[in-house]
């Protein structure tokens, strides 16, 4: 058990070593310990159970890990005061629309319920993307897929495509991000600085809230029109 | 130093439990969310010490990626799904995740640029 977070702890490091003496931004460490996992666990025939069964204390982290992110909120809160109804305004639009195009895109193309129910649900934090998915019977799997992809889409090539239109404010790169790629997004992001981990907080929270409230009855709704 | 990481471990601690309890009221919520909203009240109402669990929190940010890992190593179970429907299921995957960016992105920038022209006019030069 001890070997697999030893094994996890040390790639993980090299790479970071070797982000920062190539000092580059697509050295992902976390992408890339990723991609060197898998391969090695699929060589060595490992099973994925047992090497999450021997990592649940990496894994266990990720809560006290995520509380943890409240310090850039807290930071931040006199300026966040100021804004907050704009930010929710626009979260909640954001959220609503890309539940419904996603639920919609996926019935038009791949015309299957549970997959579509699954892809809607991947820009919330994985408890509770999973949490509603069985309400909705979605398929887990694939919410789990969607919402690890999603996160590493906006985490990774987030922060270059915003600056790219011109998206150049760290509240503004926090706030999508945030959104879009939950606390995958967040954690990433708040190696920029502790502007955008506060927005990117702020957005999780507030579109966590909103999916776990909203995404029922636009679902709903949409099964009725289809 | 040693009492400051006992500190912040202890702060950030209770305020998951907090929010475990929390959450076994309201689960709307992970535990985790209400702990962050939790340890932020804490801190801004000056019940912590934000000083003293700086140093911890901001070693903590900077290689929590890492917890990360296991759940994306996750991939693997889903081979056999990325083979039937892989090319459809990324493509949308991407393309409205990066509508959600997008969107959200852009608003907010245009809600700032309008509410500080000067800022707008630093970030140009």
């Amino acid at each position: 058990m001890i070997f697999f977070i030893l094994l996890t702890l040390i790639v993980y490091q090299a790479y970071v070593q070797l982000q920062k003496f190539c000092q580059k931004a697509w050295l992902n460490p976390m992408l890339l310990s990723i991609l060197t996992l898998i391969p090695l666990l699929v060589f060595f025939n490992i099973p994925f159970e047992h090497y999450y069964e021997a990592t649940t204390v990496l894994n266990g982290l990720l809560e006290p890990a995520v509380v943890a992110l409240g310090f850039p909120l807290y930071q931040h809160i006199q300026t966040i005061k100021k804004q907050w109804r704009q930010i929710v305004i626009l979260l909640f639009v954001g959220a609503v629309i890309t539940i419904a195009i996603s639920f919609c895109i996926t019935i038009y193309t791949i015309n299957q319920y549970e997959i579509a129910v699954s892809l809607s649900l991947k820009s919330v934090t994985t408890p509770i993307g999973i949490a509603l998915t069985e309400q909705l019977s979605g398929n887990n799997s694939i919410t789990a897929f969607a919402i690890i992809l999603a996160g590493l889409f906006g985490a990774l090539l987030g922060p270059p495509w915003l600056s790219f239109i011109n998206v150049t404010s760290p509240k503004a790169q926090g706030l999508a991000i945030g959104a879009a790629s939950h606390a995958l997004g967040t954690a990433t992001i708040s190696r920029l600085s502790y502007e955008h981990a506060a927005y990117s907080s702020l957005a999780l929270i507030i579109s966590a809230v909103v999916t776990a409230i909203f995404s029922p009855i636009i679902i709903k709704i949409l099964v009725h029109f289809l | 130093m040693f009492s400051h990481i006992i500190y912040s471990i202890l702060s950030v601690g209770i305020c998951l439990l907090a929010g475990k309890a929390i959450e076994y009221f309201l689960p709307i919520l992970p535990a985790s969310l209400y702990g962050m909203m939790i340890f932020t009240a804490l801190l801004h109402y000056r019940f912590l010490n934000a000083k003293r669990i700086q140093p911890c929190i901001e070693w903590a940010i900077a290689n929590m990626a890492v917890c990360f890992v296991p759940a994306g190593v996750g991939i693997i179970n889903h081979f056999e799904l990325i083979k039937s429907h892989g090319f459809m299921l990324i493509t949308i995957i991407f393309l409205t995740t990066f509508l959600l960016l997008t969107f959200v992105g852009i608003t907010y920038q245009r809600q700032l640029n309008r509410h500080n022209p000067t800022i707008k006019k630093e970030l140009n030069n």
